[in-house]
């Protein structure tokens, strides 16, 4: 029994191999769509991030920090510095913060019609 | 007259030692040209499909594939077992400095090969940098051992082949916190050979008394990145990983 909970935890950690944390403080098993404008886009170490302005069902507009990789792996994946701009309207699917604060990890971002960003710049987006 | 004389010096140089600074110079150039050609940006091939969270697609889903490295099939001993245990109950609170050895080989951060006749520095994103030295030094005496993050490297060439022998590794999970618990009397040995022009083979076998019970196997390849023509660096300033319970937050942004 042991052996198997080492085997299943080192499955989740192993796999994930994260350059800075563990992926703990995501809700991994959930992927939710994020709609919204582009306050700021950190291009820094050791990790990225999205600073989304999202409209709630009341109206009310909040500030989304949605975690990326660092720079590094964002420019293995075609991404680069300009990749998004402030008041830039896009839409992010991510993993929520476990402890349920406006936050998140981002797996993909597309633009407000329907365009993937990033990809291989050299085989063309 | 003078420069006629500093020729004559040289050419009697050349001819009573067989060596001299042109004669040095061709060596040289020879040496260089004997060594494969690895110019260029390099990833691990099981790690090039890391996405913009940094993250495999597959993490936390069922036969999502553990990194070689740290596969729980190994051959790990009981010592090597109870390590993992202890590796697990505090990685969710812990950051890592970089990837240090032997991770920095099965990872997603990308990294050149820097090949001299003397050297080869192998080199990643982070800075991490493993000295490989080729020219037919040995390891340091036992009295004088150093353990560090990156241990100690020694190399040759066997054709095109890069064998790489490397002792005194300090306990991997230090520097990052979903490394394999191998203990510092751990001997890891490697080979590499370029076998495509975009691929570059890489077997590591390590044999660690204190954590394995049988050399552990790993073998993959190294791909060229295809969306970097540069390495840039930068440091950590912009950390907003908090601890929250144990567990990391994201940090408001600093304005």
């Amino acid at each position: 029994m042991r052996k198997t909970c080492l085997t299943l935890t080192l499955m989740l950690v192993a796999a994930a191999a994260p350059a800075h944390h563990s992926p703990a403080m995501f809700d991994t098993s959930q992927r939710l769509l994020l709609a919204g404008t582009v306050r700021e886009f950190q291009w820094t170490n050791p990790h990225s991030y999205i600073q989304l302005l999202v409209k709630e069902a009341n109206g009310e507009e909040v500030e989304w920090s949605l975690e990326m990789a660092a720079p590094t792996y964002l420019a293995n994946n075609g991404w680069r510095p300009s990749t998004l701009k402030a008041g830039q309207q896009v839409q992010v699917t991510m993993s929520p913060l476990a402890n349920g604060s406006k936050g998140g990890l981002v797996w993909d971002v597309t633009t407000s019609d329907g365009r993937k960003l990033g990809g291989n710049t050299k085989g063309g987006n | 007259m003078q420069q006629l004389l500093r020729r004559t010096l040289s050419l009697v140089c050349l001819l009573v030692t067989g060596q001299g600074s042109v004669h040095a110079a061709e060596s040289r150039a020879e040496a260089f040209a004997r060594l494969p050609d690895w110019q260029g940006i390099w990833i691990s091939e099981e790690a090039a499909d890391t996405g913009i969270s940094g993250f495999p697609d597959t993490i936390g889903q069922p036969g999502a594939k553990p990194r070689q490295l740290m596969d729980p099939a190994g051959p790990w001993s009981a010592e090597g077992q109870r390590r993992f245990s202890a590796l697990f109950a505090g990685m969710a609170g812990r950051k890592a400095l970089g990837w240090g050895f032997p991770m920095m080989m099965e990872s997603p951060a990308p990294l050149q090969f820097l090949i001299t006749p003397e050297e080869t520095l192998i080199i990643n994103i982070y800075q991490e940098a493993r000295h490989v030295y080729t020219d037919g030094r040995g390891h340091p005496p036992e009295e004088d051992r150093w353990v560090t993050t990156w241990g100690d490297s020694t190399g040759s060439w066997e054709g095109d082949t890069l064998l790489i022998d490397t002792i005194w590794v300090r306990d991997p999970p230090r520097y990052f916190q979903a490394a394999p618990p191998f203990s510092d009397q751990a001997h890891y040995v490697e080979r590499l050979r370029m076998t495509a022009p975009d691929r570059i083979e890489w077997e590591m076998t390590i044999e660690d008394p204190v954590t394995l019970t049988a050399p552990l196997q790993v073998k993959s390849a190294f791909v060229r990145t295809p969306n970097l023509d540069r390495l840039v660096h930068d440091a950590f300033e912009n950390d907003r990983s908090e601890l929250e319970g144990g567990t990391f937050t994201i940090a408001p942004p600093k304005e």
